[in-house]
């Protein structure tokens, strides 16, 4: 006989990170892209991306580590495809930071993303749903890349980028949750193919 | 008696154990270290229910899957002889279930990318409750070997870069053995004459 019932409220993703040791991942050049890509697609996904980074940020207590904007986009802009870019590797704490950042968007935006995946959802809606992140994202990245590189003309790419940005999506699905971050790292940590 | 039921819920699935606490282990109350069972409700599909062993093969395909496509691997986890195998099916994912007990036939279980980041969710969910200690066993989360994603590459894709640059090499090589040697006038090197012997005492 069952005795007690209780529904399981994990805490988000990133609640009780900065309890948690920092292990040191250093990114390659594709992980970089990747990760700032990610991030791309989430401010693609919530209109306000920009403010919602600083207060997870705040929520994930790095705030001292990032106290504005600025500070963020520096760190971003490690990304070699970007347009203003700068040399060299972003540090193992920043990584992890920005990692915990991504995870704690992912785990915000999941019921936007689940109704992208699913294929329950209206067909006409899910259309323009996925039509409207197409276009947010084009913008972005019109905006902040450097459209000579061969990744970047990929990614704007009509039969190659819808593609790709279910791939994107999916990765925030799966990077959002509980074991979410490990994977994430994991996955960034690839050695070039 | 100590029977705890924990629930997991997503949108499209959700997952629920119970258990005891295992007191010889020195648990507390409120801990699940001994699983008798568990249960999973998928949208649109028969629930599924089993002992520790099914939940541990399920975890431990499900688990390592999410995290190749993580890395845009796509391939299938467990094989015939497995209890639970998931292989990718067109835009989704296809979860095999095979049933301890003679005579019943495979499960099979379409799921898209929504259900499938549901269960995923649930299981990590599981896996990390501090509530129930149990000793799942289970693959860390690692990088990919380097082969396991050169696969994903196109062959062609692959290996242009190298034939490009050795084809390049050839005939950088063939259009440099055509060039004339230096200080010949019509191409033929003449050969350098060096003074005999003969003239060598004349002139001494």
């Amino acid at each position: 006989m069952i005795e007690q019932i209780t529904t399981a409220e994990q805490p988000a993703s990133g609640e009780q990170q900065p309890t948690v040791a920092l292990p040191s991942a250093v990114l390659g050049r594709r992980g970089l892209e990747r990760l700032d890509l990610l991030l791309l697609v989430v401010e693609s996904l919530d209109l306000n991306g920009g403010e919602a980074m600083l207060w997870s940020l705040q929520q994930l207590g790095l705030q001292g580590q990032f106290p504005n904007r600025v500070e963020l986009w520096k760190r971003r802009c490690h990304n070699p495809l970007r347009r203003a870019t700068r040399r060299g590797q972003l540090s193992s704490v920043d990584t992890e930071a920005l990692i915990r950042l991504l995870c704690a968007m992912s785990e915000r935006l999941y019921p936007l993303l689940h109704q992208l995946l699913s294929t329950r959802e209206p067909d006409q809606l899910n259309q323009q749903r996925w039509t409207l992140l197409d276009q947010r994202l084009r913008d972005l990245i019109d905006e902040r890349m450097n459209p000579r590189r061969g990744a970047v003309q990929r990614l704007l790419m009509p039969d190659h980028s819808k593609v790709i940005q279910r791939e994107l999506v999916l990765s925030l699905a799966l990077a959002a949750g509980p074991g979410g971050v490990d994977r994430l790292r994991a996955s960034l940590l690839d050695p070039t193919p | 008696m100590f029977n705890l039921s924990f629930r997991y819920d997503q949108t499209a699935a959700r997952l629920q154990v119970e258990g005891l606490p295992d007191f010889s282990a020195g648990q507390a109350e409120g801990v699940i270290g001994i699983l008798s069972g568990w249960k999973l409700q998928l949208v649109a599909s028969p629930e599924l229910e089993g002992k520790r062993d099914h939940l541990l093969a399920l975890m431990s395909t499900v688990l390592p899957y999410a995290r190749h496509r993580l890395s845009g691997v796509s391939r299938s986890f467990g094989d015939e002889a497995s209890a639970v195998s998931i292989a990718p099916d067109g835009e989704g994912h296809q979860l095999l279930l095979r049933s301890s007990q003679k005579g019943v036939e495979p499960l099979t279980l379409h799921l898209d990318d929504a259900e499938f980041a549901d269960l995923v969710r649930c299981l990590d969910s599981l896996r990390l409750d501090p509530r129930v200690q149990v000793a799942w066993d289970l693959p860390l989360n690692q990088p990919l070997p380097r082969q396991e994603l050169a696969e994903q590459v196109p062959i062609a894709q692959r290996f242009a870069a190298p034939l490009f640059g050795g084809a390049a090499l050839v005939i950088f090589a063939g259009l440099g053995l055509l060039l004339p040697f230096p200080g010949s006038q019509d191409g033929v090197e003449q050969p350098v004459e060096s003074p005999s012997t003969e003239q060598e005492q004349a002139s001494s």
